[in-house]
């Protein structure tokens, strides 16, 4: 068996005896890279019971138990020294979010260019975004337009103009840069998921992972998200800047981030206000969970809200009676909201 | 002024009629968080508040302490290190392997770290004994008070890694972290069951007392592993 200590490799015969060894080199600075990332694949660790201690006294790694202890000492406080000053993780987070909204903005703006370069060779093609950005890369002008792909009759029947030569090479051209920033948006995405759920776990647990890295990055932080009361939480986001490159599925501003939230997205208009501020309550006590108490998952949580929503659900099945101001203007808030995006859209265009 | 030892390495400091607890200072005129120093006889004390920390409130309650002067201790949940620099007094020719996961907090604890010689700071989730296996040796005592609703199956692990066949585990369960909800008498006994059945190192709880008036809703448990 092969075993990895902060000192070195060795080798154990079955009665855990130490028959090969492998010193790393005396360096505290080199040791502590090692103990931060030990992983060595086919390597186990120590078993129960076996003496580290005395292994590298018997191998002449150190002279003296003593010597063992400072050197061990010293690497230990060097290694934690490094694994807290490369940074919160909560910093990558904040960075990750404002690159996914810079990303937005430019991916929007040149697919709209796009759109409208486009169209003058296709202006049946009926796509928009990223799968009008894909669609280009893939084919450039509509005669290429394999046979199998559903808009293959559309293509060929097109009154659009031909679109050929150094025109073709450059609107194909354009298409493949937006690609690309359409995949390092899945990438920042991806990144998101992944760091939120060690950093905050139980945020994860109840916003979702991208909803909470936009509350943890419009807070300043995981530190500073624990701090605000959940009555802040409710309208974080509200009447930002961001909300205007978000497409038509983005909340009507007046609320906070937290009504992309499926469980307020997909409730009728008249429980969402109560649901919202249960969410809120309960990702402030998981947040706070999260930075405070740290460690695992608690699920009771999450336990706690989704009974919470069901009795919301249960006491509240019907609209209100009486037309409240409030409800109507809802729908009608939403239906607004959306024609001023396409409104600037519009604008933008010309 | 007396100083009276009342278990190794802690000291019952009579003061003007008031009793107090305190370590010997391992490392002269360093106060580490505001505790008062106190010379008695040519010897520095640092008074060591019970309200602080769950482990001095174990040696008012007559726990029988099993940390010795050359211990070697594992302290999971470190935090920036209050009750971590008076096990350092005690165990003056041992070493504290002192694990905590949060960041924020181990900052403070390396300031610790820097000042004292015998205090190995470790960065690491203590539910995964495994990431440390490669840095931590056999120890005499396990010290426990990470506030975490799997608080005994932490304990487990940590012992199955490291602890030596006739070594000790002090435990601090707070009642609150397990069940909010529950009546903290049912959630102590209920550990002390899991403790006793429900891992492959089976403990054998020598004691357990609460740690009121000190600590509301803690339990303290010495255990060991049951051969
Ligand atoms: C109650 S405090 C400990 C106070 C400390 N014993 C003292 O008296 O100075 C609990 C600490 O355990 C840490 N902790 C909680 N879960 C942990 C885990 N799974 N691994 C390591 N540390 C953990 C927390 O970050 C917190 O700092």
């Amino acid at each position: 068996m092969k075993i990895i200590t902060w000192f070195g490799t060795l080798t154990l015969d079955d009665g855990g005896k130490v028959v090969e060894w492998d010193m790393f080199s005396k360096d505290t600075d080199a040791l502590a890279e090692r103990l931060i990332q030990p992983k060595e694949a086919d390597m186990d660790i120590p078993p129960a019971g076996f003496d580290i201690r005395a292994a590298a006294i018997e191998c002449g790694f150190v002279a003296s138990d003593d010597e063992y202890d400072n050197l061990l000492r010293d690497v230990s406080i060097r290694a934690a020294k490094k694994q807290i000053s490369s940074g919160t993780p909560d910093m990558g987070i904040i960075q990750a979010v404002e690159a996914l909204d810079d990303i937005d903005e430019t991916a929007n703006t040149l697919s709209e260019r796009l759109a409208e370069w486009y169209g003058m060779y296709f202006p049946e093609v009926g796509l928009s975004s990223e799968p009008l950005a894909r669609f280009v890369a893939k084919y450039g002008s509509r005669s290429n337009v394999s046979p199998d792909d559903r808009l293959y009759e559309k293509a060929t029947s097109s009154m659009g103009a031909e679109l050929t030569g150094l025109d073709e090479e450059l609107v194909k051209g354009f298409a493949e840069n937006i690609c690309t920033l359409y995949d390092s948006r899945s990438r920042l995405e991806e990144y998101l998921v992944k760091s939120m759920e060690t950093t905050a776990p139980n945020l994860v647990n109840i916003a979702g992972a991208l909803i909470g890295a936009r509350l943890v990055s419009m807070a300043g932080g995981l530190e500073k998200l624990a701090r605000f009361p959940s009555s802040t939480i409710q309208v974080i986001g509200a009447n930002r800047a961001l909300f205007k490159h978000l497409r038509a599925r983005a909340p009507s501003p007046k609320h906070g981030i937290i009504f992309n939230h499926p469980q307020i997205k997909n409730s009728p208009w008249w429980q969402r206000g109560k649901i919202a501020r249960a969410l809120a309550a309960k990702i402030s006590l998981a947040v706070r969970m999260d930075v405070y108490s740290g460690g695992g998952l608690n699920e009771s949580i999450k336990t706690e809200l989704d009974a919470k929503i069901e009795s919301i659900k249960a006491t509240h099945p019907k609209p209100p009676k009486r037309e409240s101001k409030g409800g109507s203007g809802k729908g009608k808030g939403e239906y607004k909201n959306k024609n001023k995006m396409q409104n600037k859209k519009a604008g933008g265009r010309r | 002024m007396a100083a009276k030892e009342v278990s190794s390495g802690v000291f019952e400091i009579t003061e003007r009629g008031g009793k107090q607890l305190a370590t010997k200072n391992l490392v002269h005129g360093m106060s580490v968080y505001g505790e008062k120093l106190i010379e008695i006889e040519g010897c520095e004390y640092r008074i060591w508040n019970p309200k602080r920390s769950k482990l001095a409130a174990m040696v008012i309650k007559k726990f029988n302490i099993p940390i010795k002067r050359d211990s070697k201790v594992l302290y999971l949940g470190a935090a920036s290190g209050t009750s971590v620099s008076h096990v350092s007094d005690i165990v003056s020719d041992g070493i504290v392997y002192a694990v905590e996961f949060s960041q924020r907090t181990m900052r403070d604890l390396i300031g610790l770290c820097d000042e004292r010689p015998n205090i190995v700071p470790i960065l690491a989730d203590a539910n995964r004994p495994q990431s440390y296996a490669h840095i931590v040796e056999e120890v005499d005592v396990i010290f426990q008070d990470v506030a975490q609703p799997n608080q005994s199956e932490i304990a487990a692990v940590n012992a199955k890694q490291f602890l030596k066949k006739d070594g000790h585990l002090l435990l601090s369960i707070k009642a609150r972290s397990i069940d909010t909800a529950a009546n903290p008498k049912k959630v102590f006994k209920d550990e002390v069951r899991k403790l006793e059945n429900d891992f492959d190192v089976g403990f054998e709880v020598l004691d357990s007392r609460e740690l009121m008036p000190f600590h509301e809703d803690h339990l303290g448990v010495m255990a060991r592993v049951r051969n």
